[in-house]
């Protein structure tokens, strides 16, 4: 009778002692690194409120698109990981496809912010940032392009400002907030959102990370730096792989009353999807979107199940609707081989049949 | 295993861990490069960070020595289930300490934070007992009286509160516990599906990758669960409530003490949002500019009615016939600046126009 386990004991000493050799060797090489750089595509700042900051991205050759196209990422978390590094940057890519690149940088709230509104978000600064862009190309509308909240956030700023928003683009963007698989959601239902936000002010980025790693505690907590060990010798691996956890774990606050309106109307709520969603007392329906839509979500998301994203399909009112699946997870989708090879074209494609 | 094998084990052991000790001295020897989490002295708090965050690491590290010095290894292998049951689900088990890694850098930050509040205000005379309110069953059920009722309600509260949150975080944690013991199971069944000659795990690190899926997969099932979402809200609500109850506490010493309190920041902040939100509501409203623009129109038209009392009837005659274009380009302008003033009146630099 044979067992499933069939481990030499000499095999098992040649594989602990080479996992303690990469132990010891990637002490030397962790000791020589510095800080990863993100890719820092070149950039200007053009407008700047509070906290935020609206960059206009410069690649090597002219736009040839006549649109521009301006990125609204979530709150969560850096804006930087659409231009992580430089093989792996949405940004540059979409430079590279001739697309004329703005990206709204939240920055990092602290107390002054905690009493910010979706209004105040929505209808406020990126409502400013829109007509900025606007103005500086004399145009009336231009192209949104919004990823995981800051998607929702283009759904709810294009369905109360259509005539601001010439085409849209949503990514791993959550729309329908209650599907059985959406692991966060379902951990939030029971949620006292008020006693936690009068309690914390702005919620912090440590607790919200903290969130984040339960949902895959073992892959995401010790894994992950198992598999460190296979990569100490490759400099360039180690590099990228703290990179990835400068962005992981550098992440803003969320200012507190947003938060709440957000956890309370979108997660507990499922308003958007329901109708029943209100903005600065303003209600959000997003059968007035009426223009071209591109959702692209992926189909291993973990943070936003595709399901989630794939209802918008039966939300807007356009009826020049796309949906992309991409295959991979939640970060796959900016910083895989497969996502350089796939997602700015794709984006660029689209929007070029429509500009 | 051969006794000689096994001797050379536990000399392995020793020295595995006496290798692991001097990686972690070494990272954390001052270093002349300025990546911040290895630049640490050995003496500073942040040993325990680093350990904490090379944690998932050691773990494994300790899962290997358990696993090479136990009977899943070799070709006699006896009762490998027994042995391989030991390994996942004993003392050392891996999936404990991933979420130990996690769950402790939370825990450990509140159980701080209660430490420095219970040392804060002790000498104040709130009668803390000197190792919390945990030790004082029943406490909530004697009604308060006398002179110091309010604080003996305030304290009763809070003592609930902490017997709340404890009561709560052993109930989730006992569903952490059970997610282990049901990856356990679900390892076994993938097991049975290695049987086969050539299908056999063949390696520690192959046996663990496989143990990481059943173990997620089982969290992901429990974490899903309506018994799951229960506990999670409740604990996460108990902690909210002691926090709160602290809190009060806090400002009520603060306030004896003179010091400005969170409250009283916070409503300053509310209230300067709320100013600044009506601020831009008075600048940006469509009303409010058509009523400023017509009140300049009616002051222009009433300054050039009393320029041409006081002047000749030809020169007025051109005034009159230039003065309707004035006006009009005023409001034009006016108008246009009025926009500029929604769209770009935070801009620090305003933003050129592209040509």
């Amino acid at each position: 009778m044979f067992t499933p386990l069939r481990i030499d004991p000499a095999k098992v000493l040649g594989e602990i002692t080479a996992f303690q050799r990469k132990l010891a060797a990637g002490m030397e090489s962790l000791r020589g690194l510095h800080e990863p750089e993100y890719a820092n595509t070149p950039r200007e700042a053009i407008y700047r409120e509070d906290k935020l900051t609206v960059w206009h991205f410069k690649g090597t050759g002219k736009p040839t698109s006549k649109t521009p196209l301006l990125i609204v990422y979530a709150l969560v978390n850096t804006v930087w990981m659409t231009d992580l590094q430089a093989d792996r940057s949405l940004v540059r890519n979409l430079l590279e496809q001739g697309e004329d690149v703005y990206l709204i940088d939240w920055g990092y709230p602290d107390g002054a912010d905690r009493w910010l509104t979706l209004d105040d978000y929505i209808n406020g600064y990126l409502d400013r940032c829109v007509d900025v862009v606007r103005q500086r190309h004399g145009l009336d509308a231009v192209n949104l392009l919004g990823i995981c909240q800051g998607g929702a956030f283009s759904l709810c700023y294009t369905a109360l400002h259509p005539e601001k928003v010439k085409n849209l683009i949503t990514m791993v963007t959550p729309v329908d907030f209650q599907t059985p698989d959406n692991m966060l959601s379902h951990w939030v239902q029971d949620l006292d959102a008020d006693m936690f936000v009068d309690t914390l002010g702005n919620i912090p980025a440590e607790l919200m990370n903290w969130v984040y790693l339960t949902l895959k505690p073992v892959r995401l907590n010790q894994q992950k730096y198992v598999s460190l060990v296979d990569i100490f010798d490759n400099r360039k691996e180690l590099e990228n792989f703290l990179r990835m956890e400068r962005w992981i774990f550098d992440s803003p606050d969320q200012a507190g009353e947003a938060f709440r309106e957000f956890i309370k109307d979108f997660y507990q709520g499922n308003k958007l999807v329901k109708g029943s969603l209100t903005i600065g007392g303003k209600p959000v329906d997003l059968g007035m979107v009426t223009q071209p839509v591109l959702n692209i979500f992926a189909e291993q998301d973990h943070l936003v199940p595709p399901d989630a994203s794939r209802a918008l399909g039966k939300h807007v009112g356009t009826t020049d609707y796309t949906q992309l699946a991409f295959k991979g997870g939640h970060i796959g989708i900016y910083v895989s081989s497969r996502a350089q090879r796939e997602v700015p074209p794709a984006i660029h494609q689209w929007l070029r049949s429509r500009d | 295993m051969s006794d000689q094998a096994t001797d050379f084990l536990k000399q392995y052991q020793t020295w595995a861990q006496q290798s692991w000790d001097t990686w972690m001295q070494s990272l954390q020897a001052p270093s002349p490069h300025p990546f911040q989490p290895f630049q640490r002295t050995a003496s500073s708090p942040a040993d325990d960070l680093l350990g904490r965050a090379l944690g998932g690491l050691k773990s494994y590290a300790d899962w290997l020595q358990a696993a090479a010095t136990s009977g899943i290894v070799g070709q006699g292998q006896g009762d490998w289930q027994q042995s391989l049951r030991q390994l996942f689900t004993g003392g050392s088990q891996p999936f404990a300490q991933a979420f130990a890694g996690i769950d402790n850098a939370s825990a450990q930050g509140f159980a701080q934070q209660w430490q420095a509040w219970l040392q804060a205000v002790q000498p104040n005379g709130f009668g803390v007992p000197p190792h919390g309110f945990g030790d004082l069953p029943g406490m909530g059920d004697i009604p308060a009286f006398g002179y110091t009722r309010e604080r003996q309600m305030q304290q009763q509260m809070l003592a609930d509160a902490m017997r709340e949150y404890a009561e709560t975080s052993a109930r989730y944690q006992s569903l952490i516990l059970r997610a282990n013991a049901q990856g356990f199971e679900q390892l076994q069944e993938k097991l049975s599906k290695h049987m086969e000659p050539g299908r056999q795990v063949e390696s520690l690190k192959a046996l663990y990758d496989l143990w990481v899926d059943a173990a997620e997969e089982a969290y992901a099932e429990i974490a899903l669960s309506d018994e799951f979402r229960e506990a999670y809200g409740a604990m996460v609500n108990a902690q909210m409530r002691v926090r709160k109850l602290q809190q009060e506490q806090l400002e009520a010493l603060c306030r004896e003490l003179g010091m400005p309190t969170r409250s009283e920041v916070s409503a300053l902040g509310k209230r300067v949002q709320e100013l600044r939100r009506e601020m831009r509501a008075t600048t940006t409203a469509p009303a409010a500019n058509d009523e400023v623009s017509a009140l300049r129109a009616e002051l222009a038209a009433l300054k050039r009615k009393l320029a041409s009392r006081s002047e000749p009837a030809t020169v007025a005659t051109k005034k009159v016939v230039s003065a309707p274009m004035d006006v009009d380009a005023t409001r034009v302008r006016k108008s246009a600046s009025a926009r500029r003033a929604t769209t770009t009146a935070p801009v620090r630099g305003a933003p050129r126009k592209r040509k």
